[in-house]
């Protein structure tokens, strides 16, 4: 969801850093105050757990695996103010040194995820979980509950962002200067992979992490659960079991959505980027495309382009392709592009037989 | 009253981590000069007993004496006396990752003179001294994960003495070191004590209290179970079984015979 | 990542056991290899940061707004053939600066055009000149990932974050940035060995339950750890006087050179904007 450099027009990275500037001034003010000479090491080094949180590849249901941001368990631990500060900071550090999202982008990649990111996953844990006790099961659903919204209405955020671009910014001929695809396409576009890859890996994430800390650490959970009830009461049993709930939740969530049903059927890819790091499968890869050997790094374009939009990738690629690279790069392209086709398609359908019930009636 | 100076006085310091007693009736007494090794086994309390001589920790209950001057948070509420603690007195952690905190190593031993304000042109003239002094001018713009573990206890020492504080705390300053090192950072340390210096060291390093100590306190559980030459505890064995700090080997002779006596380690494990 | 290769079953009767045993710790040996790949990535930027070059040479402030200025200018252009300028511009910066082409072309060139390609290439077919308006999504993009990894590869991090000062970051910011920066190295080492330890423990498969649970307890290990870590870390502070706030030395003066650097990039930027407009 890391939105690079020409996506967004000038105006509207403007626009974001203008929104996001009061929120970083608020919520660091807030850090003061509340905590002091300790602010600096407890952000700095949060933000730095936070980069390598997202490097994780979480596996989710249904074999495939997904990054997280981690901005909901940073909300939960360090409350709103602190999550805003400190992922925000792992974001700067992202575009600035690793080249993940653009530098014109900060604003609107921080806006999106740090900022809407903590308020939406703090709002909604407070809310699930009200006076639960720390230890108890209706924390881990409350967290995540947060997490998958938390993702949700970032990756909105950036769809609408990248919607709004052709309606606003076209040269003189009317070709679209920027992001290229109208708010029909580019929301469904984000949507998918969020609703279905992305919000699953942040809500196994945040629900994870709660259910640890409550049985290794649960002084962390403390800050932002005031007039908890006391623990005890409760026996907490141990395992994955109890965040079964969850599962259902979660299932309701996308039986809700039109997108659940495209994405139950469609099969997830094998060849994710860190396949290439494995011997197996790189010989099996090797094997397929004429001994030629694959690089051992995956091209980061590839894990990049997997965690943007994390669209299912082809399962094989066709054997008369020789290169690897022409292969990886014609599967990815393929995966995004079928999404994005599939968009126009849906929406063209059913502008078909909205226009078909106009005439008929 | 003793001829010299006392630094530090303690009486009856207790110091818990919640429920944990850590430091239980400590009473001592630190005089200017001289050099003091703490020695005690694995959660004995003698980093405790270091962050409460720095002022990082308040007793539970006791008191601790600076120059006969008790310390107490309030003590601290002011920046000048904040400021005028912190340059006299160090302490240099156990933890590389810890002590150093700071993007590169120029910036790590200019942070101290940073926060008490010192002039810009004095900043860099010390710290360009002091990195020539501890040979570590060449990794000046290093960061500290690109540094050896020598190099970074090094660092870590330079960043504290750039204040040239009276008083030297060193948390287990020859802690996993390979010898080469170790012996670099003894003699680092042996240097620093020209009588005027006071310095405190942590350890549970045997030769290091013999090398570099003229006085020894030998803390147990959080008390202090002896105290004075070093030379002569270390020759205690059996003070140094009860504390953990030797311990029984069994071994297997030739003849098949199994017996057992206690055996000292040259080098910390 | 090799040595590994070999260790692991030879034969092909042997992939479909070593198949198993890779959905067993998938999810170990996928975060490993990520670890590893940023650890390399942060180490071979730092390497070349430290070698001679034209812009390695320039002061990292009027490097940062030069090339700032620069990448708003792109963001800026209207029409395609200003872009491809600065970009022609930033490949001669880049031989200029001893940064061999091939790399930037393997770490920035090849994902960003697989990235921005597979976004841009369906709106050939499905928007009105869409083909125009790929081209600005794949020429923009590219563009500034060249400039911004001159500017990465060009300048150690530290003095590039500390150079944010010269853009009005204020102080606390700047001097937080350079602390994640430098524990990312620390948690990135304490995450890397937890996972490795974590692999010599795993035999035998284990459910997508399972390596979820591993996955959060994992990361919640490393998150008790961080926050026991930066308690340490304050107190580390506040023993070398740190009172709450934070300073940065301010550094040397500008040199001519930086100036007449510093004026050359923001000439370019202003002709470039004026032919884009
Ligand atoms: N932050 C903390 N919270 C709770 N207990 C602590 C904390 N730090 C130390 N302790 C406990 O206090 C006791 C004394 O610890 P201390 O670190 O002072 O020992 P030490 O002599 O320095 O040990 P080591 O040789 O391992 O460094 C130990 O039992 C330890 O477990
Ligand atoms: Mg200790």
């Amino acid at each position: 969801m890391h939105i690079p450099d020409g996506y967004l027009s000038p105006s509207t990275c403007a626009a974001m850093y203008g929104v996001s500037t009061p929120f970083w001034y608020g919520a660091l003010q807030r850090m003061k105050r509340t905590l002091h000479t300790q602010t600096t090491p407890l952000l700095a080094v949060f933000s730095a757990l936070s980069f390598i949180v997202m490097m994780f590849n979480l596996p989710l249901p249904g074999g495939t695996t997904g990054h997280a941001v981690g901005v909901s368990i940073a909300a939960i631990v360090l409350g709103p103010a602190g999550a805003i500060l400190s992922i925000s900071m792992a974001l700067v550090i992202q575009a600035l040194l690793f080249g993940d999202g653009g530098i014109t982008a900060i604003g609107a990649n921080c806006f999106n995820m740090a900022i809407a990111g903590a308020l939406v996953a703090y709002a909604a844990y407070r809310l699930i979980a009200g006076r639960a006790a720390l230890t108890s099961r209706r924390r881990v659903i409350a967290a995540g509950v947060a997490g998958y919204l938390a993702i949700n209405v970032s990756a909105l955020l950036a769809a609408i962002e990248f919607g709004i671009q052709p309606m606003l910014f076209h040269d003189a001929a009317g070709a679209p200067l920027y992001a290229p695809y109208p708010l029909h396409i580019a929301i469904p576009a984000m949507m998918i992979g969020h609703l279905t890859i992305a919000g699953v890996a942040e809500m196994v994430l945040t629900a994870g992490v709660l259910a640890y800390l409550q049985k290794a650490d649960p002084g962390l959970l403390e800050g932002t659960a005031p007039g908890a009830a006391p623990s005890g009461a409760e026996s907490i049993d141990p395992g994955w079991r109890r965040t079964r709930p969850l599962w259902i939740t979660l299932g309701v969530l996308l039986a809700l959505t039109p997108v659940g049903i495209v994405a139950a059927g469609s099969a997830w890819g094998e060849w994710s980027p860190a396949d290439f790091s494995n011997a197996a499968s790189r010989r099996q890869i090797a094997r397929a495309s004429g001994s030629v050997a694959p690089p051992v790094a995956a091209p980061s374009g590839l894990r990049r382009l997997a965690d943007f939009w994390t669209s299912p990738m082809p399962r094989y690629s066709a054997p008369f392709l020789r290169s690897p690279a022409f292969g990886y790069l014609l599967s990815a392209m393929a995966g995004t592009g079928v999404i994005i086709l599939s968009c126009v398609l849906f929406s063209w359908m059913s502008g078909r037989t909205r226009a078909r019930a106009a005439t008929g009636s | 009253m003793s001829a010299t100076a006392a630094v530090f006085e303690l009486q009856q310091v207790r110091y818990r981590y919640q429920e944990l007693t850590a430091l239980d009736g400590i009473d001592l007494r630190i005089e200017q000069g001289s050099r003091n090794v703490l020695l005690g086994a694995n959660g004995s309390g003698k980093s405790t007993l270091l962050r409460i001589l720095d002022a990082l920790y308040f007793p539970s209950s006791g008191s601790v004496r600076f120059h006969g001057r008790e310390l107490t948070p309030k003590l601290f509420e002011s920046d000048e006396n904040a400021f005028d603690f912190r340059r006299r007195v160090g302490l240099v952690f156990q933890s590389p990752d810890v002590q150093l905190f700071n993007p590169t190593v120029f910036d790590e031993i200019a942070f101290g003179p940073l926060q008490l304000r010192w002039e810009r042109e004095q900043i860099l003239s010390r710290v360009n001294t002091v990195l020539d002094r501890f040979e570590i001018a060449h990794l000046r713009d290093r960061p500290p994960h690109r540094l050896s573990g020598g190099e970074k206890k090094r660092v870590a020492i330079a960043s504290v003495l750039v204040l040239d504080p009276e008083v030297l705390l060193l948390d287990e300053p020859t802690a996993a070191l390979d010898p080469r090192s170790e012996s670099q950072i003894i003699n680092l340390l042996a240097s620093l004590g020209d009588g005027r210096r006071t310095v405190v060291i942590a350890t549970h390093d045997l030769n290091l209290a013999v090398d570099i100590g003229d006085r020894c306190v030998l803390l147990e559980r959080g008390r202090v179970a002896a105290e004075g030459d070093p030379r002569e505890i270390v020759r205690d064995t059996e003070l140094l079984g009860r504390v953990n700090l030797i311990h029984e080997h069994l071994h297997r002779h030739a003849s098949g015979l199994v017996h057992s006596h206690p055996h000292r380690h040259p080098h910390e494990h | 990542m090799d040595e590994r290769a070999h260790s692991r079953a030879g034969g092909d009767r042997k992939l479909m056991a070593s198949r198993s045993a890779r959905r067993a710790s998938a999810f170990v040996e996928k975060s490993i290899h990520s670890l590893l790949e940023t650890a390399d990535y942060a180490a071979r930027a730092e390497r070349r940061a430290e070698s001679r070059g034209l812009l390695q040479r320039l002061d990292p402030r009027s490097k940062l707004v030069g090339i700032l200025l620069l990448i708003f200018a792109v963001v800026f252009s209207r029409a395609l053939w200003p872009i491809a300028l600065v970009f022609a511009a930033a490949v001669a910066l880049a031989l200029g600066s001893g940064i061999r082409l091939r790399a930037v072309a393997v770490s920035i060139w090849i994902p960003a055009l697989l990235f921005t390609g597979a976004i841009a290439l369906p709106s050939v077919f499905v928007v009105e000149h869409g083909g125009r308006s790929a081209a600005f999504l794949v020429s923009r993009s590219l563009t500034c990932a060249t400039l911004s990894a001159l500017l990465v590869f060009s300048t150690p991090w530290p003095a590039l974050l500390k150079a944010l000062r010269a853009l009005r970051v204020p102080a606390i910011a700047v001097a937080m940035l350079g602390m994640t920066y430098r524990y990312l190295f620390s948690i990135l080492d304490i995450a890397r060995d937890m996972m490795e330890s974590r692999r010599s423990r795993t035999v035998g498969a284990l459910s997508g339950a399972e390596q979820r649970r591993i996955a959060a307890a994992s990361a919640g290990v490393l998150l008790s750890r961080s926050v026991q870590l930066s308690r340490e870390v304050h107190l580390a502070m506040l023993s070398r006087g740190y009172r709450g706030e934070a300073f940065t030395l301010e550094e040397r003066r500008m040199r001519p050179r930086d100036w007449t650097s510093l004026a050359l990039f923001a000439g370019f930027a202003a002709l470039v904007t004026g032919f884009g407009r």
